[in-house]
C-alpha cells in the first residue's frame, strides 16, 4: 500500500476541534514551571461515601437504584402484609389500624411504594446498568442528570414515606377531618418521585436514541433496550400528567381551606389512575424485554421475528397509556342519564380487550421462538421467574377482560337472558370489586418478578459475578407462589363483591356490620388469609433475593475497572 | 494492494450524536403533556360548572383580557427573536446571536412581570373556587416554565460567549429554541383557554 498523503493543514485541525479545550488554556498550562506545578493543589477523586454520593458512574447509579428499590419494594410488601392481616377478619378486624383513615393512607402508600418506589426504579436501575453495554456506549447520555434523577427519586421516596407516617398521606376519608400535618409534604414528595423517574426515563430514552453505534437502527437493539425505549416513551406521557394532578392538589392546599382537589380523599383520587388499568400495565412494559432476553439465553438462540415482537411491545405500550382514564374526566354527577364515567366507556373496554390480545400475541411469539430454537431450555432461576412473570401478566390481562366483561357482553344479555343469567350475575359489579386489586397485583408482581429475573440474568454485569443458582431456585418458589396467591385470592373474592378499597369513610375498618354487600363472608375471609400467606411468601422470597445479591457486593467492579464484556 | 489516492477528500467525520437536542425534545414533550393535563382538568371542570348553570369564574374577580393579550404578543415576539438568535449563530454572527438571546430573555421577564401584576389586580383568592385553584396552578406552572427557559437561554449565552457554538455546532441554540417555542405555544393556549373563553 502506498501512503503519500501528508498531515492536514493546521487550520483544518483547529476548525474541526471546535469543541475541544481552548488552545490558549493548553498553552498556558504548558508554560507552568515544575515548581509552579508542584504548588498547584492536585484534585484527588473522592473515596468511600463521598464517591458514592457524588458519582455519575452509570454502574454506581444503577446499583443504587437496584439496591434501594429492592429495599422499598420490601417495605411495600410489609405494608401489604399489615393490610392483609386487617383483611383477614372482615367482620371483626384485628385492630392493626386505629381507624379507616390510617388504613386508607397505608393503602395509598402501599400502592405508591410498590410501583413508583419499587418496580419502576428497579427497571430504571437495570436499564442504567445494562443499556450502555447493550449499545456499546461508554456511558449514559447525561450521566450527571441520571445521578440527579436517582437522588431526587430517593429523597422523594424517603420524604414520602416519612410524611405519610407523620399523619400525612394523600388526604383523609374521615368526614370533616382537618387536613393532616404532612399532607402537603406527601404531595410534594410524590412530585419529587415523579420528577426523578421522569428525568431518569429521559436519560434512558436519550441514550437509546443517540448513543447507538453507527449502523445499529432501533430495531436492531436487543429486546430489553427496545422495551425500555417504549416504556420511557409511555412514561414520558404519563408522569407529567401525574405531576399535573399533584400540582393542582398542592395549589388547592395552599389556601386556608381546600375547595376541591386538596380536600378529603381527593388527592388520592387525583393520582389513583396511575395504579389502575390501563396505566398499571405501562409500569410493566420492560417485563416484555426481559422475558425475551431470558428466553433467548435459556434456549441458547437468537430471537427470531424481532420486528413483530417490537410491534407487539409498541402496541402494548400504546394501549397501556392510561392518564386519560382518570376519574377527573368523569361527569360531575355520575348518576345522571348522560353521565360520562371513564370505566364505563367503550374505549376503556376496547383497551382492556386489546391489551389482552397483545399479551396473547406476545405469548405466541415466545412459543414460536421456543419451538424454533429446537432444544429444551436450560432451567435457571431467571428462566423460571420469567415464565412465572409472563403467566402473571397473562392473568392480569384475563382479570382485566373479566372486569369489562359485563358491559362488553351486554348485547348477549339482551339476546337471551335465561341462558346467560348466571354468568352475568357473576360479572355484575366487578368494577370496584377486589378483582381490580387482583389485576393490579398480577401485573405489578409480574413486573417485579421479571425485574428479579433480570437481576439474575445480568448479575455478572451488575455485581461482578453471577448470583447463586441454588439460592435463586429457593427464592423462586415463594416469589412465584406468593404472587399468584395474592392476585388470585383478590380476583376470586371480587366475584363475591369484596370491594377493591378496603376502607369505608366514617366507619372503623372491618368492624361488624360493614361491607354487608360481601357474599360468602367465610369464603372471602379464607381467601384473604391465603392472600396474606402469599404476601408473607413474596416478602420472604424478596429477602432471599436481597441476601443473594448482597453476597456479590464485595469486589464489585466500577465502570472504569469493568472489563467490558458482551451485551 | 489498493493505493490511496493522493488529494482525495478525507472521509466525513462520524456524525455527532445530537444528545442535547434529543434530551430537550424529551423534556419539552413532557412539559407539553404536563400542560395538556392541567388544561384537560380545567376545561372539564369548566364544562361541568357551566352545564350546571353556575358561574365558572367568581363574579367578584376581575380578569381583564388586556394584560394577557399584551403578554401573548410579547411571547410571540420572543419567538421571533429566538429564531433570530438561531439564524445568527448558524452564520457565525455571535454578536447578533447574543443580542437576540438577551431580547428573548427580556421578553420572557416582561411576561413574568405582567403576570405577577395581573395576580395583584384580578382579585381572585386561591381558596375561593375551583376555577381560582386551576388558574393559579396553570399560570403559575407557566411562570416556572418561563424561568426554566430563562436559565436555559442564560446557559446557552454563556457557552456562546465561550465560543462553544458556531455555524458548525448550533445544537445548544436549536435546543433552547425548541423549548422556548413550547413556552410560547403553551402561553397562547392558556390565553385562549383561560382568558379569552373565561
Amino acid at each position: 500500500m502506498t501512503l503519500t498523503e501528508t498531515n492536514p493543514p493546521a487550520e483544518a485541525v483547529a476548525a474541526g476541534d471546535d469543541l475541544g479545550p481552548p488552545t490558549g488554556a493548553v498553552a498556558a498550562g504548558d508554560d507552568l514551571s515544575p515548581a509552579t506545578r508542584a504548588s498547584v493543589p492536585q484534585w484527588t477523586p473522592p473515596t468511600g461515601l463521598a464517591r458514592i454520593l457524588s458519582s455519575g458512574d452509570y454502574l454506581t447509579v444503577g446499583r443504587m437504584y437496584v439496591a434501594f428499590s429492592l429495599l422499598l419494594s420490601g417495605l411495600a410488601l410489609a405494608l401489604g402484609v399489615l393490610i392483609g392481616i386487617e383483611k383477614a377478619d372482615i367482620d371483626g378486624g384485628f385492630g392493626v389500624f386505629a381507624n379507616s383513615n390510617e388504613l386508607f393512607q397505608m393503602f395509598g402508600l402501599y400502592r405508591i411504594t410498590l410501583i413508583l418506589c419499587g418496580l419502576v426504579p428497579l427497571f430504571l436501575g437495570l436499564a442504567t446498568v445494562v443499556i450502555p453495554r447493550q449499545l456499546g456506549a461508554g456511558s449514559l447520555a447525561f450521566p450527571r442528570a441520571a445521578a440527579a434523577a436517582f437522588w431526587t427519586w430517593l429523597v422523594g421516596s424517603i420524604a414520602h414515606i416519612a410524611a405519610t407516617f407523620s399523619y400525612g398521606g394523600l388526604g383523609s376519608i374521615e368526614a370533616g377531618a382537618a387536613r393532616g400535618q404532612s399532607v402537603e409534604l406527601t404531595v410534594l414528595s410524590l412530585g419529587m418521585i415523579g420528577l426523578g423517574l421522569l428525568v431518569g426515563s429521559g436519560v434512558v430514552f436519550t441514550t437509546l436514541v443517540t448513543q447507538r453505534p453507527p449502523g445499529m437502527d432501533l430495531l436492531q437493539m436487543p429486546a430489553f433496550s427496545w422495551s425500555m425505549l417504549v416504556a420511557a416513551g409511555v412514561w414520558l406521557f404519563s408522569l407529567p400528567v401525574l405531576l399535573a394532578n399533584l400540582t393542582i392538589s398542592w395549589v388547592d392546599m395552599r389556601g386556608s381551606d381546600a375547595v376541591g382537589f386538596g380536600a378529603a380523599e381527593v388527592p388520592f383520587e387525583m393520582v389513583a389512575w396511575a395504579f389502575d388499568a390501563p396505566q398499571v400495565y405501562a409500569w410493566t412494559i420492560p417485563l416484555l424485554g426481559i422475558i425475551a432476553e431470558v428466553f433467548a439465553a435459556a434456549h441458547r438462540s437468537v430471537p427470531k421475528l424481532f420486528e413483530p415482537m417490537a410491534f407487539i411491545v409498541g402496541a402494548f405500550g400504546f394501549l397501556s397509556f392510561g392518564a386519560w382514564a382518570q376519574s377527573f374526566f368523569d361527569s360531575a354527577d355520575p348518576r345522571a342519564a348522560d353521565a360520562h364515567v371513564v370505566t364505563d366507556e367503550v374505549l376503556f373496554t376496547v383497551f382492556a380487550l386489546a391489551i389482552a390480545l397483545a399479551v396473547l400475541a406476545y405469548g405466541g411469539w415466545l412459543a414460536f421462538n421456543a419451538y424454533a430454537a429446537g432444544r429444551r431450555p436450560e432451567i435457571t432461576p431467571q428462566f423460571a421467574l420469567a415464565v412465572v412473570s409472563g403467566a402473571l401478566l397473562t392473568l392480569a390481562a384475563v382479570a382485566g377482560v373479566l372486569r369489562v366483561a359485563e358491559p362488553a357482553l351486554g348485547v348477549l344479555r339482551e339476546a337471551d337472558g335465561d341462558i346467560w343469567r348466571g354468568f352475568f350475575d357473576a360479572m355484575d359489579d366487578l368494577e370496584g370489586s377486589s378483582l381490580v386489586t387482583g389485576m393490579m397485583s398480577f401485573a405489578v408482581l409480574g413486573g417485579l418478578l421479571a425485574a428479579v429475573a433480570g437481576l439474575f440474568h445480568w448479575a455478572p454485569r451488575l455485581l461482578g459475578r453471577p448470583l447463586s443458582a441454588p439460592l435463586g431456585f429457593l427464592s423462586v418458589l415463594p416469589l412465584a407462589g406468593g404472587a399468584i396467591l395474592i392476585g388470585a385470592t383478590d380476583a376470586l373474592s371480587g366475584f363475591f363483591d369484596q370491594p377493591a378499597r378496603p376502607y369505608e369513610a366514617g366507619n372503623p375498618p372491618y368492624g361488624p356490620g360493614h361491607f354487608d354487600e360481601i357474599d360468602a363472608l367465610g369464603f372471602v375471609e379464607a381467601m384473604n388469609v391465603i392472600g396474606l400467606i402469599g404476601a408473607i411468601a413474596v416478602l420472604g422470597g424478596l429477602a432471599l433475593v436481597a441476601a443473594n445479591a448482597a453476597r456479590g457486593l464485595v469486589g464489585m467492579p466500577t465502570a472504569e475497572s469493568d472489563p467490558g464484556e458482551d451485551s | 494492494m489498493a493505493d490511496i489516492v493522493v488529494g482525495a477528500p478525507l472521509a466525513a467525520p462520524p456524525s455527532r450524536p445530537r444528545t442535547l437536542l434529543v434530551g430537550t425534545v424529551f423534556g419539552t414533550a413532557a412539559s407539553l403533556m404536563y400542560f395538556a393535563a392541567l388544561l384537560g382538568v380545567y376545561l372539564r371542570e369548566r364544562a361541568d360548572a357551566l352545564s350546571g348553570g353556575g358561574d365558572w369564574i367568581p363574579s367578584s374577580a376581575d380578569i381583564q383580557l388586556a394584560q394577557p393579550t399584551v403578554a401573548a404578543w410579547t411571547m410571540l415576539m420572543s419567538a421571533v427573536t429566538m429564531q433570530w438568535a438561531v439564524y445568527a449563530i448558524a452564520r457565525d454572527d455571535r454578536a447578533h446571536a447574543l443580542m437576540a438571546t438577551a431580547l428573548t430573555a427580556l421578553f420572557g421577564l416582561s411576561v413574568v412581570v405582567m403576570t405577577s401584576f395581573q395576580y395583584t389586580e384580578m382579585g381572585l383568592a386561591a381558596d375561593e373556587s375551583v376555577a381560582a385553584v386551576l388558574i393559579y396552578a396553570i399560570s403559575g406552572s407557566h411562570l416556572a416554565m418561563i424561568a426554566v427557559g430563562l436559565v436555559f437561554l442564560l446557559l446557552m449565552a454563556f457557552r456562546a460567549l465561550a465560543s462553544q457554538y458556531s455555524s458548525r455546532q448550533t445544537d445548544g441554540f436549536v435546543a433552547a429554541s425548541i423549548y422556548w417555542y413550547a413556552v410560547v405555544f403553551v402561553y397562547v393556549v392558556i390565553w385562549t383557554a383561560i382568558f379569552v373563553l373565561k
